[in-house]
């Protein structure tokens, strides 16, 4: 296939958290709201005025001051964002807002709180921690709304004069699912069976989304599409197998990458950091108060495994199997960040269910933050690829 | 009288023997001892319940 | 064999490889014959458990069952060198957990549909987690509230150091990760390998200390709910449990779960026993203080073990519902004022002063003993006494009945380890220095439970705090559930090396700093 015009461009934008496009909306006047957890609602954080950058530690080394701090058996993510805090890293941000998501990510805000690693010659510079709901109701809708205010949308007002009127969050709203609509759209290419676009270069350009100012993306995204519209993919398709990835925190490409060079198309990507759900668009309405309706919206769609009720637990293993159909995924790969409390047992849930009760083919692993060039993970994938041509011979629906 | 001393010797020799018994078991810990040596067979006996081990 | 604290060589009654020990102590004519009589009142307490034939039954279903063969050897473990009044508070604590938990056997197996299947009884049962807070069972005196998790994994490993493997092996059989707390991955174990009695009308689980708990609650559910047909109500307590945004959510769940119970076991709430039940609290609570104020002067009374135990079970499983615990706080309360008119002391010699922080490890609880007999620390309190001290309301008007729902919201979120491991780093972290502070304490001893992310978190600014303030600090790495990981040695190695190199003493008793306990119970 031909390369897509901005890949390039979207890759640089991974390369470091204070991303070019980072730099020009804060050269705009604009102010840089970081956020680490999926939990967190993405367009309260980028109301006229400011923008969200999810925290990530590209190119990520020696994790040894930030293993001292919180030692080797936290999950590599939180240690690496506490590790690039040290070194600076984030010193362009403005303001950092953090939910007790889980209790890495608490652990590791609190330490770059503690270390004074962030704010450095910015007086307005505010951290804030909130609560969310672990199950989705009418009392969790209430406190997600009360949180919402009083530590997003308060300091926000209150510290940098930021509109946090009904009008404002609509618009953010408006904005945001501006992006959704284009990466869905972006997405639905995967549907496919000999898809123009891979599962890495889809992974890039939703990473780009969540990492960079939006408002600055926009024309990108919109040519990105009008090209897809009329690429022509190889005739023949390279890959063996067509994967749905499932699990925790994944912000590394290379890990799609090392998927599909073991020969397994990425069809679908229900992590966090992914765009299933995170890209669904919030639909409101005009009777209730968009904070509201935002907050109902990230509760009702999100598939964190910290929601403890049994219709969410439920629904985690329905939703991917809805995925699945829908993307034609032959297979699944549940990953799980080592070290990911949430995650490891969903992990084993799901996988087990989705194998036993779903009939599904299900390869289940742990990873590194950062996994670069794994052999052994290579090898796991390409194992798991001939497990499932096998199974189709088996069936009798192999074209080979 | 002698009848009730009598009663009441055996009586004493009784809670005596019995203190005796039951102190013995439990300075020497011969209680733990027995317990232990019950154990490894109670361990055999629960690996032929039958199970249904699944999630 | 001697009558004077101290006297006797501890490490000499282990045997190497045995499970148990050689012999029971000789601690002078009046305390052996106590501790005898009490020897004597648990044999009948196990007596009469076993007289019932769907107990005996139990015992050949259950795998767990079999650690309860060593219950008299915990009592032990937990007295060891102890004289006087501190001997006669610990077999108070200890007697009455005893009888607790033989209770909760008792019932488990009388509505268990595998053994006595009683189904009236059983429709009767509300089923709650191992460490959840039970204030929302406080107004059902005519319900029982059971767990399950309680006898098969918590105080299984206080029995048996190995208790748990079994388990945790099973978990990690159907793909569990290696890396997760064993106490929740023990639990889902038990679940997994079809070890729980069924029954009950219902089931309130609870977001209890950590990330694991919550998850390990959802393989729990799963069979419990689809399996059982058991409904199950997730109590969502919440993390940040000292902003005041967070109390009105906190207490609509409490009311949530009420309803929930009303629903399903037709009984309705009732506020007399509630009210009452909030008058032991108090007065536990009271105790508790009265307790740890003593221990703030050079002659503390109740601590190490015999406070962090007792705390445990009296604070969140109990929880003013059972009577008997307040008679054991006022038998407590007066030997510990007994002792401290004396100025008597547990060990021969104090050199330390201790503040204990952390998660202890499950499987060596006595290790508090053994730091007072073997170096001569005084464990003045531990992070899991630390705990609400709170006063409910207790009188019956229609302004404190509203305030009773926040009271058992507060006392949910403010579970045990979880007011601590939750809740931001000021009460993890600031409140340690202000304990050390309060208590006078000379070193802190911080156990690091290797799975336990939100305390490992911390690692490097408690040490960081340390050194700013002087403190000595002495690491104890442990994996709570599993001794394979770390064994009991393995724990107290990391004292002797630290006590040894870092303030140059000797051992006060140097027969216990190596100990063949590998294979014991």
């Amino acid at each position: 296939m031909k390369d897509l015009k901005h890949l390039i461009f979207f890759e640089n934008l991974l390369l470091e958290a204070n991303n070019e496009l980072v730099q020009k909306a804060q050269a705009d006047g604009n102010i840089c709201v970081a956020y680490a957890c999926e939990n967190t609602p993405e367009p309260l954080l980028n109301l006229p005025g400011c923008f969200s950058a999810r925290l990530r530690a590209p190119r990520t080394g020696s994790l040894d001051i930030s293993t001292y701090y919180m030692t080797s058996f936290l999950c590599e993510y939180s240690r690496a964002l506490l590790e690039r805090a040290i070194e600076g890293g984030y010193n362009f941000a403005d303001a950092v807002i953090t939910p007790d998501g889980c209790s890495m990510m608490n652990r590791c805000i609190e330490n770059m709180e503690l270390l004074n690693t962030l704010g450095k010659g910015k007086d307005k510079f505010f951290f804030e921690y909130m609560e969310i709901p672990m199950k989705a109701d009418d009392n969790g809708l209430n406190l997600y709304v009360v949180q919402c205010r009083n530590h997003i949308l308060k300091p926000l007002s209150e510290k940098y004069g930021i509109d946090i009127s009904d009008e404002a969050i609509r618009k953010a709203i408006a904005d945001h699912n501006r992006v959704c609509e284009l990466i869905r759209a972006i997405g639905d290419f995967r549907k496919e069976e000999n898809p123009r676009i891979t599962g890495y270069e889809f992974n890039v350009i939703t990473l780009a989304t969540y990492v960079a100012p939006k408002y600055l993306l926009l024309d990108k995204l919109e040519e990105t599409l009008e090209e897809l519209k009329t690429r022509e993919p190889d005739e023949k398709n390279a890959f063996r197998a067509r994967v749905l990835v499932v699990g925790s925190e994944v912000d590394d490409t290379d890990f799609v990458k090392l998927i599909e060079d073991a020969g397994a198309y990425v069809c679908a990507d229900r992590f966090c950091y992914g765009s299933l759900p995170g890209r669904n668009p919030i639909i409101l309405n005009d009777e209730e108060d968009p904070l509201t309706q935002i907050c109902r919206a990230y509760m009702n769609r999100g598939e964190c495994p910290r929601y403890m009720n049994t219709d969410k637990m439920d629904h985690r293993r329905i939703y991917v199997d809805e995925l699945a159909k829908e993307y034609k995924a032959d297979g699944i790969i549940y990953q799980q960040m080592k070290f990911c409390d949430p995650w490891a047992y969903e992990k084993m849930m799901g996988s087990t269910i989705l194998r036993n009760t779903y009939g599904y083919p299900v390869l289940s692993v742990d990873r590194p933050y950062s996994i670069g060039v794994s052999g052994q993970m290579t090898t796991r994938v390409q194992a798991f690829v001939e497990s499932i041509e096998i199974k189709k011979i088996q069936r009798g629906d192999a074209n080979g | 009288m002698a009848t009730f001393l009598h009663v009441i010797k055996v009586i004493v020799i009784v809670i005596a023997a019995l203190f005796a018994l039951t102190f013995t078991v439990y300075i020497f810990n011969l209680d733990m001892k027995l317990t232990a040596a019950i154990y490894p067979w109670l361990n055999k006996q629960y690996d032929k319940v039958k199970r249904d081990q699944h999630l | 064999m001697a009558k004077e604290i101290g006297a006797d060589r501890l490490g000499d009654f282990y045997k190497e490889g045995s499970l148990v020990r050689k012999r029971r102590e000789w601690r002078g004519l009046a305390d052996t014959m106590y501790d005898y009589s009490r020897w004597l009142k648990i044999m009948m307490t196990l007596g009469k458990f076993v007289l019932k034939p769907r107990n005996v039954k139990a015992m050949f279903r259950y795998r767990w069952m079999a650690n309860y063969l060593a219950v008299p050897m915990m009592v032990d473990r937990h007295t060891q060198g102890l004289r006087g009044e501190y001997l006669r508070i610990c077999h108070e604590e200890q007697d009455l957990v005893i009888d607790d938990v033989a209770k909760l056997l008792d019932s488990l197996f009388r509505g268990d549909r595998r053994i006595g299947n009683d189904k009236k009884f059983s429709d009767k049962v509300v089923l709650v987690d191992e460490n959840e807070m039970t204030a929302v069972m406080m107004g059902f005196p005519t319900l029982k509230c059971l767990s399950r998790e309680t006898p098969s994994t918590y105080v299984s490993v206080l029995l048996n150091q190995y208790a748990a493997c079994h388990y945790i092996d099973v978990a990690q059989e159907y793909g569990l990760a290696g890396d997760v707390c064993p106490m929740p991955e023990a639990e889902a174990g038990v679940s997994i390998d079809d070890d729980a009695p069924i029954l009950g009308a219902c089931a309130i689980q609870c977001n209890t200390t950590c990330d694991g708990s919550l998850l390990g609650n959802g393989v729990i559910s799963q069979r419990l709910e689809k399996e059982n047909g058991i409904p199950v109500f997730q109590l969502a307590a919440p993390l940040r449990h000292r902003e005041d945004d967070v109390q009105e959510y906190a207490a609509q769940e409490i009311r949530n779960a009420i309803a929930f119970i009303e629903k399903h076991t037709g009984v309705k709430w009732d506020w007399k026993a509630y009210f009452e039940c909030a008058k032991r609290v108090n007065y536990a609570t009271e105790c508790r203080q009265e307790w740890l104020e003593m221990n703030r002067t050079p002659y503390p009374q109740v601590f190490g073990s015999n406070l962090a135990l007792y705390t445990e079970t009296n604070y969140m499983a109990i929880c003013g519902r059972v009577a008997a615990f307040e008679k054991a706080d006022k038998k407590i309360t007066k030997l510990a004022r007994q002792a401290y008119a004396k100025k008597k002391m547990a060990a021969k010699e104090y050199r330390h002063r201790a503040i204990v922080w952390g998660v202890q490890s499950h499987y060596y609880m006595d290790f508090l003993v053994w730091l007072l007999n073997c170096w001569g620390i005084v464990p003045l309190t531990d992070m899991l006494s630390m705990v609400s001290t709170k006063k409910l309301v207790t009188e019956d008007t229609p302004e404190n009945r509203e305030q009773a729902i926040y009271d058992m919201a507060w006392l949910t979120e403010n579970m045990i380890m979880r007011n601590r491991t939750h809740g931001g780093y000021k009460v993890l972290l600031d409140e340690l220095w202000e304990f050390v502070e309060m208590f006078n304490a000379d070193m802190v001893i911080l156990w690091e439970h290797m799975s336990c992310k939100a305390l490992d978190g911390m690692h490097g600014l408690f040490e960081e705090k340390a050194r700013e303030k002087g403190i000595p600090l002495v690491w104890v790495s442990h994996d709570l559930f599993d001794p394979r990981i770390i064994s009991r040695q393995g724990v107290r190695d990391q004292i002797n090396s630290f006590m040894r190199t870092v303030f140059n003493e000797e051992p006060i008793d140097p027969s216990l700093e190596v100990l063949p306990d590998e294979k014991s119970w």
